[in-house]
């Protein structure tokens, strides 16, 4: 995708390539039982590869029209470089033939005044410069380590906020209404998504044996993955959708149909999805689909994109109508939407953000480590904010949590006092009270009746924590 | 160092490397090219080893003669091999890459379309079904 991504996956497989120790050793589970040296030869390979492109450019790139001196085309065994004016320094990105070659670093050549390349002072050889390619890579490989593994528990803590907060929302049937079943769907597919992430970042990133075998099995994984994606931002899009609709377009009324957003959130992310494997498959079947190094990414993540900036207009829309147009007509419950949209408001820039700021990833090394830490919090405890946000900063939910405790609270106090006899009687009144209040108002779905009655239950829990106290 | 210097500076005669290496490495490779087939010369896989047995031997030849590898003469000399047994080939052939942009641009745009599309229509239906309640 972009630089970044780009880079922080190249990090991960630079993780990978650190160890060569243990895939460099010959391989039994590979029926033609490759020999030691096979990563010399595929080093070899890899170069040779090179320089036929390199000569293939050389022969058939058109001659130097510019004025002046200048140095000639020339593969230097590694890379290949081409025409250059005289007195300029000329880069390019390292090679990725060696483990410790960092490919995100540059080499660069000299073209000296007189038009040809720059010798070194002791061997008098043309000499480029490949110092940088291999300096950091220690620094570099802690770093990859250390991003690796904060994705894996952004992922893992994503998961656990997520089933807790899925948990919450199936077992108190007072908070159910129709955003909320928005919230259930959306939760599942993030948890479906970071499980594909996990299994992604532990089977195959850091397992070079099988990205070489290339199975069907990685890159049905990969389909997966995109689509998981996919469903992640179009389920956020349901609820902008089902917000403005609410809202802005029949306003407080009652019951939507549902089936076009299941339709838009979990059917409609196949499709791009199938397009990306199609085109992958067709132009770019590199091994295990895991290059970034394509604009064909952008079939994923184009809709994607659209989805966010159609849900921040959608959003802003919402604001614009509940400060304006309502104020006046329905001041309570356009605080109460207000609340509702506020949780949105705040997650949809969240999550868009990334986006946005990949591309500009800094030069500077110090920022460009704050950067990388950044961007994968961004990206990893997404599940986690969302479960944050749309449920346990919840008003209802917190409600429903407190009255949920305090009966328990009562429970456990009349279990013990009621191994007491002298008090029985008494305890037969308070335990009329202490049905529990949900029962009462089970069947309102409606968002408006969700906010009156979570005062009155909330008093109604208030007087029976008293008799019983 | 310097006589290190005075050996490389001598040794290297660079006419002497150009008739090594057409003697002693372009003709096994061009009977190696003849055995494979004009036919088949575009196909990397047929042609690889004896692309690299090519390069290593000019390599070799470098290290006797004492030059540096690779060199100016080796640049020539590899063009003048591109040029009349790859000329036809298609570039970079082997290498991964992007489709071109007529192709990749609406695989992009469609998606991207059909998104805004299903999300108009998303609307659309629920702002009906509010008409029909």
């Amino acid at each position: 995708m972009e630089k970044t991504t780009h880079s922080c996956f190249l990090l991960i497989i630079l993780l990978i390539r650190m160890v060569p120790s243990l895939t460099a050793t010959v391989n039994y589970t590979d029926p033609t039982l490759e020999p030691v040296v096979t990563e010399n030869s595929v080093i070899r390979q890899k170069i040779i590869d090179s320089q036929f492109k390199c000569y293939e450019r050389m022969n058939r790139a058109p001659p130097y029209r510019k004025k002046g001196l200048f140095c000639n085309r020339t593969w230097d065994g590694w890379l290949c470089w081409d025409d250059t004016p005289a007195g300029r320094i000329t880069a390019q990105n390292c090679p990725d033939y060696f483990p410790d070659f960092d490919p995100t670093e540059r080499a660069s050549k000299y073209c000296d005044e007189t038009g040809n390349w720059f010798r070194h002072p002791e061997s008098n050889r043309t000499w480029s410069n490949y110092t940088l390619c291999n300096s950091f890579t220690s620094e570099k490989l802690k770093m990859a380590f250390i991003l690796y593994y904060m994705a894996i528990v952004g992922h893992a803590l994503s998961i656990t906020s997520l089933l807790i907060s899925l948990a919450i929302f199936f077992y108190f049937k007072s908070l159910s209404c129709q955003r909320i079943t928005l919230h259930k769907n959306l939760f599942f597919s993030y948890v479906l998504n970071s499980v594909f992430t996990i299994a992604h970042l532990i089977a195959v990133v850091p397992n070079p044996g099988l990205v070489k075998r290339d199975p069907a099995s990685c890159k049905v994984l990969q389909f997966f993955h995109q689509y998981m994606l996919g469903c992640n931002y179009f389920w956020m899009l349901c609820e902008g959708i089902y917000l403005h609709t609410l809202i802005v377009v029949a306003v407080f009324a009652e019951e939507q149909r549902l089936h076009w957003y299941y339709l838009l959130g979990w059917g409609f992310p196949l499709v791009p999805a199938s397009i990306h494997a199609a085109a992958r498959a067709k132009y770019f079947n590199d091994n295990c689909w895991m290059s970034v190094d394509t604009y064909l990414l952008y079939i994923v993540h184009g809709p994607v994109m659209a989805a966010l900036l159609v849900n921040f207009f959608f959003l802003l829309n919402i604001v614009r109508v509940l400060v304006t147009k309502l104020r006046d007509t329905h001041r309570a419950e356009s605080n109460m939407y207000m609340k509702a949209v506020r949780a949105t408001l705040i997650l949809v820039p969240l999550l868009g953000i990334q986006f946005v700021i990949i591309p500009w990833r800094p030069e500077n090394r110090l920022a460009g480590e704050i950067y990388d830490y950044i961007m994968h919090i961004l990206m990893h405890y997404q599940g986690l904010l969302v479960a944050t946000i749309f449920c346990f900063f919840n008003g209802e939910v917190q409600g429903a949590l407190k009255r949920q405790w305090t009966q328990y609270k009562t429970q456990w106090g009349q279990r013990r006092r009621e191994h007491c006899s002298t008090r029985s009687t008494s305890y037969t009144a308070t335990s009329i009270t202490e049905v529990p209040v949900y029962l009462y108002h089970h069947d309102s779905n409606n968002e408006q009746l969700n906010g009156r009655y979570v005062d009155d239950s909330e008093l109604v829990a208030l007087k029976s924590g008293e008799t019983s106290a | 160092l310097s006589a290190h210097h005075f050996i490389a500076a001598t040794a290297c005669h660079e006419a002497e490397y150009g008739r090594q290496i057409r003697e002693r490495c372009l003709r096994p490779f061009k009977l190696s090219m003849e055995g494979i087939g004009q036919r088949l010369w575009c196909d990397w896989d047929e042609t690889m080893g004896t692309y690299g047995e090519l390069t290593n031997c000019t390599a070799a030849v470098a290290e006797n003669l004492a030059c540096y590898w690779p060199n100016r003469l080796v640049d020539e000399f590899f063009v003048a091999v591109h040029s009349h047994y790859f000329r036809n080939c298609s570039p970079s052939g082997r290498a991964l890459h992007d489709p071109p942009n007529s192709v990749l641009c609406p695989f992009i745009l469609v998606p991207v379309l059909v998104t805004l599309l299903m999300t108009a229509l998303v609307v659309w239906r629920s702002k009906r079904s509010e008409g029909i309640v």
